[in-house]
């Protein structure tokens, strides 16, 4: 962290692997649901013209598989990167969802139903932000083995009846709509339409937040940072 | 032959010396007598609507017409040198047979009724000119034909007149069809014609039992082309049903169009890849046919769903169509161990284009209908990830709402609006 930026009042949140590995995800991700989700809805018109769009039924399959290389290669570098990097490691620990999360998620509907008096006082990652963080983890890791399944589809009618690639079609398509409403309702709620942050939280570009909204909304870091010497 | 024409020559010799005696005002005229006032290209009658009509003969296409041997009396009995309105021509005289049939046809009857929009004899085969079929100028020689009949059946003055006279654009669409350009453009001598399927003076519409082009004949009519198609027709599943007497079960003409018939490789034929399943889907998909007969429902919207379904749609044809696993022709129920989709057939089946399909990969159903009897996994996975969804979009709601309803009821009783603890 660069004295000028402690001077500006800023502190790094996003180091640059990290604004790198979000960029990534943000692109791979739309790219997907947009090839993804004209294939599950082909019949309604929209669809019709986005499958149009993309070329038709073919280059859409080409464009998604592509997409889908790249953000398997990315999830491969993310775990290596929590597993092993220097960076990583704390990172994962403090990612791990803890009693202390769900205690820290009813409290704050305590407090906002006004029965509690304080917000409960999150460390570098509230319960919003794990969640988030697990939720995606998971969805990719199975949408990637279905979409995987359905790819080498002669692979797999090898090993499996049918009636598992009917299954994997269905997991595909949901596990998809469900991540993007994750996505759209809860993520891009909480970066850009939350009061503090709105109008967005810069971080996923610059890497910075304030000082001021460390203290604000993550008082445990802020304090860890304080007691580090950092600030 | 030879023995038979010398007396026939004496006799005809004989004839004409006692037509020499006679008084001239009783013999009947010669083509040359006729010809002295119809050889005049300008002689005309006129007719009281004050139109006037040529009566001029081409004596050289009368001389090479079928009949150009003869004599103008043999057909205009009452004729002779000058002449008033002479009676009707009848052809039946020496054309019994097909003036018989004739009667009895659409035409014939509308005739009878005093309508001379339809054609008579003369509409199809000319007039002085007629020439045998086998000649390649006659109006019903095979490469003509189309041209003879669409000259009243493509005239959109006579479609209002008629209610029933089938659509005319239907009928012109013969010209584009895979017969009307085998023998329009390939002068394909082969190729149906109008008479091969309607036959030529019995001509009837096809609701009537009698017709050639009735649903019950149909099959057979183009096996007279067809024979090998006809035979696996007869053997499948629609055929037996057919000749069972189910009017239901389709014939040639309810999946390959009439007049429209087409190649598979036209995109505009009923049976091309891309529109076979919609083909199909016109019984397959009919609430009242399916219950009828106890057919497998929801097959065409299962097939749409499918990766099939949704490649064919979008113009890949390779992908597999009704007709890929079901076969063309000779369709059989599942039920039917002969059947390309009976259970034990599916591997093979789908091995045309899968060849790691399996017995293994065969388990299960192959047309996806999403209930939970006849696909219980889908159904319970689709089902749960429904509720999923919707739970968790109004777990999100419900805590957005909560958090800003926190914030504003804080700023209401004057404490600080956003997070920060009461001081």
């Amino acid at each position: 962290m660069s004295r000028a930026d402690l001077a500006a009042g800023k502190v790094i949140r996003m180091s640059l692997p990290f604004r790198v590995q979000h960029l990534l995800l943000a692109i791979l991700l739309t790219v997907l649901a947009v090839t993804g989700f004209a294939l599950m809805y082909h019949e309604n018109s929209l669809a019709q013209w986005l499958i149009r769009m993309e070329g038709g039924v073919h280059n859409r399959g080409i464009v998604h598989r592509v997409a889908a290389v790249l953000l398997m290669a990315n999830l491969v570098h993310h775990v290596f990167y929590m597993l092993f990097s220097r960076e990583g490691k704390p990172e994962l620990r403090q990612l791990f969802i803890t009693k202390r999360d769900i205690d820290d998620f009813l409290q704050s509907l305590r407090y906002n139903l006004g029965t509690a008096t304080e917000y409960p006082p999150f460390g570098r990652y509230g319960y919003k932000e794990k969640f988030q963080y697990w939720g995606a983890a998971a969805g990719i890791v199975l949408i990637s083995l279905t979409g995987l399944m359905l790819w080498g589809e002669e692979f797999s009618m090898r090993l499996f009846p049918k009636f598992v690639l009917d299954l994997a079609i269905i997991i595909h398509g949901y596990q998809g709509l469900l991540a993007f409403l994750v996505l759209f309702l809860w993520h891009l709620y909480n970066v850009h339409l939350h009061p503090s942050v709105f109008p967005m939280n810069p971080s996923w570009i610059t890497g910075k937040v304030s000082v001021e909204w460390l203290r604000e909304e993550h008082p445990l870091e802020y304090e860890k940072l304080k007691e580090e010497g950092v600030l | 032959m030879k023995r038979m024409r010398r007396p026939f020559l004496s006799a005809a010799l004989i004839a004409a010396s006692l037509f020499l005696a006679v008084p001239a005002g009783a013999v009947p005229p010669g083509v040359g007598e006729c010809m002295d006032c119809h050889g005049d290209k300008t002689i005309e009658m006129s007719l009281p609507g004050g139109q006037t009509v040529s009566l001029y003969i081409d004596l050289q296409a009368y001389r090479s017409s079928v009949h150009g041997g003869g004599s103008c009396v043999t057909c205009h009995a009452d004729a002779s040198a000058p002449h008033g309105k002479l009676k009707k021509v009848s052809c039946d005289k020496c054309h019994g047979d097909a003036g018989k049939s004739y009667a009895g046809s659409a035409h014939g009857k509308l005739r009878a009724k005093g309508i001379t929009d339809v054609p008579g004899c003369d509409g199809c085969h000319g007039k002085h000119d007629i020439r045998r079929p086998k000649d390649p100028v006659a109006r019903t020689f095979r490469l003509n034909i189309a041209a003879t009949c669409l000259r009243c059946h493509k005239d959109r003055a006579l479609e209002p007149r008629y209610q029933h006279l089938p659509d005319q654009k239907l009928l012109a669409a013969y010209e584009q069809s895979v017969h009307g350009m085998a023998s329009k453009k390939s002068g394909l001598l082969g190729s149906a014609v109008c008479v091969d399927c309607h036959g030529n003076h019995a001509i009837l519409p096809g609701d009537q039992p009698r017709s050639a082009t009735h649903r019950q004949k149909i099959p057979t009519m183009c096996g007279k082309c067809h024979p090998g198609i006809l035979d696996q027709y007869e053997r499948s599943v629609h055929g037996k049903g057919m000749r069972a007497g189910i009017a239901e079960s389709p014939v040639c003409t309810d999946c390959h169009g009439e007049h429209t018939i087409a190649k598979i490789g036209d995109p505009s034929s009923s049976v091309s890849p891309r529109n076979i399943p919609k083909t199909c889907s016109g019984c397959h998909d009919e609430e009242g046919i399916s219950t009828r007969y106890a057919l497998p429902k929801k097959r065409f919207s299962s097939y749409m769903d499918s990766f099939h379904g949704i490649a064919v749609e979008y113009g890949m044809t390779k992908a597999a169509n009704c007709s890929s696993c079901h076969g063309v022709h000779d369709i059989l129920p599942s039920s039917d161990p002969a059947s390309t989709v009976h259970k034990a057939n599916i591997p093979k089946t789908c091995g045309k284009c899968h060849p790691n399909a399996g017995p293994n990969f065969a388990k299960g159903a192959v047309h996806v209908e999403v209930s939970p009897k006849k696909a219980m996994g889908v159904f319970a996975v689709r089902l749960f990830y429904t509720i999923f969804i919707t739970a968790l979009v109004i777990l999100f709601v419900l805590h957005v709402g909560l958090e800003l309803y926190g914030r504003w009821d804080r700023k209401r009783s004057g404490a600080p609006g956003g997070k920060e603890r009461k001081p």
